[in-house]
């Protein structure tokens, strides 16, 4: 008997270790209202709304004082709303979003850093945001065309930024030292890029020219365009949408990259890279040239890299490659990967709304954006200076400047010259992908596909394959679940 | 007169047992949090198995969709793959780590030098408490073709370095090396703790007999060993179709992925990353599945062949 016992509770305890989803319910119903009526937007009760946000906690001194900001600065426009911000467990965002809202607690606003995996139309809480918009003005004027596309296509998420993507840039002080340089930012070819890159090897010190994260899709960033990788699926002669990463676009540029890893021009050990040890390669001057998003990371980098090296060291943001075409990686506008939801079980959805409309305000943009007077910015003669605390404060809703109208000091702008460029040339450089939404029943098998490209892609620039194999990487990829996808895309894409 | 006979001893039994409990009534008390742990983070989210049987919905009824997640996953095409990867990654961890903290324990039991031996322990277990993240920096740094200690190595006796990092046949060895450095010292503490409990008047009646340091070690200590490494194994079988998912994340790069993407990996990619969490369930309670009937196997085997086993 006693042994039964123990073979019974030692299957019960080895299948619970392994098996980790946690007790769901098998049903369950709206979450219990937050905070008042909507009705109560001036009274002198406080409408509370959840809000749940990534690098948003409750205890984060810097989070306190902006909701407290946002609260006064609402109140005195006669909304009097009471955020109340949610704990996120540390770890990754997107997981431990999932978990929040799996508990059936669905906050009114919700920010989704990618992962949503149409939260809103397989699990229907999300508030279809169409109306809300067309009513809006702040959040009108703040719109740049890709939000307007994406809203359009998945219009659950609001993301009120430009289109995330990777602009390369090299300091000043390195590039000074490659004549070949100017020419290359002139006149960007992919030989005179190729030139520009010996040259930064050979004459400006760095041990490489370009390192990247782990993957090649900085690189793609820069030169992708250029060998006709004008859109995630590209158009046959016969009329067909093959995937462009399957096309001799894609075998020829690889072999390029083959050229740039076994000159030693491209970071030899880039496949093992993080985020930290590609920057720190950068502001060490191991690396001429690394790639982050326009504008605010771009700025970060600039200020960094002075610091470290002293004012030459200025960053340099650089233009795509030209060749079959010109332009930065093409933006995906299926849906926003990214953004603010207001939640359909939420009593208070106008007042959610409203948080998202004044922080897109003028008034809003400041407290979001550049923080408190008297401790992150100082007012003198009608201007905002920022003070050493702003280093410190980064925008959680409206991180786009299209409607951004603050009157900054010319001595402390709100971005430096490097990041500014960096926005404008992306702006003028950037295509429209025609990439959509994969479908959960594809998802495994799109999983699968993108494996077998990136281990391919990945044995080809360092040399372990060559462009000989490409038609068997085809094969492997059509095999592994690409061509159900394509089949998908011939029917999907207009 | 025949009930009687029966029924009496039992109760005195019944009586005597309830005593003993009441005179242990500390240890049972310092046994609750345990059960209450157990309970509430292992047996209760059995409950929650049933999600692989149904379509999750965050709000109203889940719909029962009967094994659509099984099919799902074992169609996916990578999956023998994934399962490949699981059980080869997992046996070379099993059976090429499993005896280094048996050694290791052997071994600290010969240093006569308190300190040395302390010391040589304390450096042992600090790896345990390290995070992925570091450790993966730390080998990365180890390894690195440029400027890794081992590339230097290589380098400096004429061979040519070597990028185990991104090399398919090497990240299996790197993985298992990693993780032996990682969990050895501290894996150790449950045998050094048993080779401690050994009576020393079986090694003062073993030297009397002329026995040297071999054969105490062969016939007194290992013998005593054996039980620990039977339970310690049996567990450990049960834990293969874990491969280690930290460690995974924190070493994979684009060219190795395909060597070493192994379930956990996979069911974090599709099943959480992108919320498909009856999927994921789906997914472990295959790998929960499996686990069970290794942990059994292995019990039964060893209870064949040896007369005892994990219990």
């Amino acid at each position: 008997m006693n042994k039964k016992l123990v073979t019974l509770a030692a299957i019960l305890m080895t299948v619970t270790t392994a098996c980790s989803t946690g007790g769901n319910k098998t049903s369950g119903g709206a979450s219990p209202a937050p905070g008042g009526s909507a009705a109560a937007t001036g009274g002198s009760q406080p409408v509370t709304l959840t809000i749940v946000s990534k690098d948003f906690q409750p205890e984060d001194a810097n989070v306190q004082r902006k909701v407290k900001a946002i609260e006064e600065a609402m109140k005195a426009d006669g909304k009097n709303v009471k955020l109340q911000v949610l704990p996120v467990q540390s770890g990754t965002y997107s997981e431990k979003l999932g978990l929040i809202l799996q508990s059936g607690n669905i906050p009114d606003l919700i920010y989704f850093q990618g992962g949503d995996y149409n939260f809103a139309i397989t699990q229907k809480i999300l508030e279809d945001l169409t109306p809300y918009v067309d009513k809006s003005t702040n959040i009108k004027a703040s719109l740049n065309d890709y939000n307007k596309e994406r809203m359009k296509n998945y219009p659950y998420l609001l993301w009120l930024s430009p289109p995330i993507s990777a602009v390369p840039v090299v300091r000043q002080d390195i590039l000074d030292k490659a004549p070949s340089g100017k020419e290359a930012i002139a006149n960007p070819t992919t030989d005179n890029y190729y030139k520009f890159f010996k040259e930064l090897k050979e004459k400006a010190g760095v041990k490489y020219a370009y390192t990247t994260a782990g993957t090649i899709d900085e690189l793609d960033s820069m030169f992708g365009q250029s060998f006709g990788l004008t859109s995630t699926w590209i158009k046959g002669a016969d009329g067909k949408y093959s995937y462009g990463k399957t096309t001799q676009a894609e075998k020829e540029k690889l072999d390029f990259y083959a050229k740039l890893y076994k000159e030693g021009l491209l970071d030899p050990e880039f496949l093992t890279k993080k985020w930290d040890t590609k920057e720190k390669a950068f502001y060490d001057g191991q690396a001429g040239i690394i790639a982050g998003s326009q504008g605010k990371v771009i700025d970060v980098y600039n200020t960094k890299a002075i610091s470290q090296n002293g004012a030459g060291a200025k960053v340099v943001p650089l233009p795509p490659a030209k060749g079959k075409a010109q332009g930065y990686t093409p933006v995906d506008v299926s849906k926003e990967s990214r953004g603010w939801a207001v939640s359909k079980t939420s009593k208070n959805k106008d007042m959610a709304f409203a948080v998202l409309e004044y922080m897109a305000g003028e008034k809003g943009q400041i407290i979001d954006k550049i923080g408190i007077e008297g401790s992150e910015y100082t007012m003198a003669n009608g201007k905002i200076k920022l003070t050493d605390k702003f280093a410190a404060w980064y925008p959680n809703f409206v991180e786009s400047i299209t409607n951004f109208k603050a009157p900054m000091d010319p001595s402390t702008p709100y971005l430096t010259e490097p990041a500014m460029k960096s926005l404008e040339m992306f702006t003028s450089m950037s295509t429209k992908d025609n990439s959509f939404v994969i479908p959960s029943d594809l998802a495994s098998k799109w999983d699968a596909a993108n494996a077998v490209y990136k281990e391919f892609a990945a044995n080809m620039v360092t040399g372990k394959k060559t462009a000989a194999d490409f038609d068997k990487f085809v094969a492997d990829w059509n095999a592994a679940g690409g061509k159900d996808v394509t089949d998908y895309a011939n029917k999907t894409i207009k | 007169m025949k009930a009687v006979r029966t029924t009496a001893p039992a109760q005195i039994r019944g009586s005597s047992r309830w005593k003993q409990v009441w005179s242990d009534k500390v240890l049972y008390v310092m046994l609750v949090p345990a059960i209450a742990y157990f309970a509430i983070f292992h047996v209760w989210p059995i409950y929650g198995m049933k999600l692989a049987f149904y379509d999750y919905r965050i709000l109203g009824d889940h719909e029962y969709v009967g094994l659509k997640y099984f099919r799902e996953l074992f169609s996916t095409p990578i999956f023998s793959n994934i399962i490949k990867n699981t059980l080869i990654i997992s046996a070379m961890k099993l059976i090429i780590i499993f005896p280094i903290p048996i050694l290791f324990a052997l071994m600290l039991n010969e240093f006569r030098n308190g300190v040395f031996r302390k010391m040589v322990q304390v450096v042992a277990y600090l790896p345990h408490f390290l995070s992925w993240v570091v450790i993966a920096g730390i080998w990365f740094e180890f390894l690195s073709p440029s400027t890794g200690a081992v590339n230097e190595g290589l380098k400096a006796i004429g061979l040519p370095p070597h990028d185990f990092l991104t090399d398919k046949e090497s990240i299996r060895w790197v993985l298992v090396a990693s993780e032996a450095w990682r969990s050895a010292g501290w894996d150790s503490i449950i045998f050094f703790a048993a080779i401690m409990g050994i009576n020393p008047s079986l090694y003062e009646a073993a030297y009397v007999d002329g026995a040297n340091r071999w054969h105490i070690m062969t016939r007194i200590i290992l013998p005593h060993l054996y039980i620990p490494m039977v339970t310690i194994f049996t567990l450990n079988v049960g834990f293969i179709m874990n491969a280690g998912l930290d460690q995974i994340l924190n070493f994979t790069n684009d060219s190795v992925n395909s060597s070493i993407d192994v379930i956990d990996t996979y069911v974090y990619r599709i099943g959480l990353i992108n919320s498909q969490y009856s999927f994921a369930t789906a997914a472990n309670l295959f790998k929960s599945v499996i686990g069970v009937i290794l942990v059994l196997s292995t019990h039964f085997i060893s209870k064949k062949l040896t007369s005892k086993g994990a219990w």
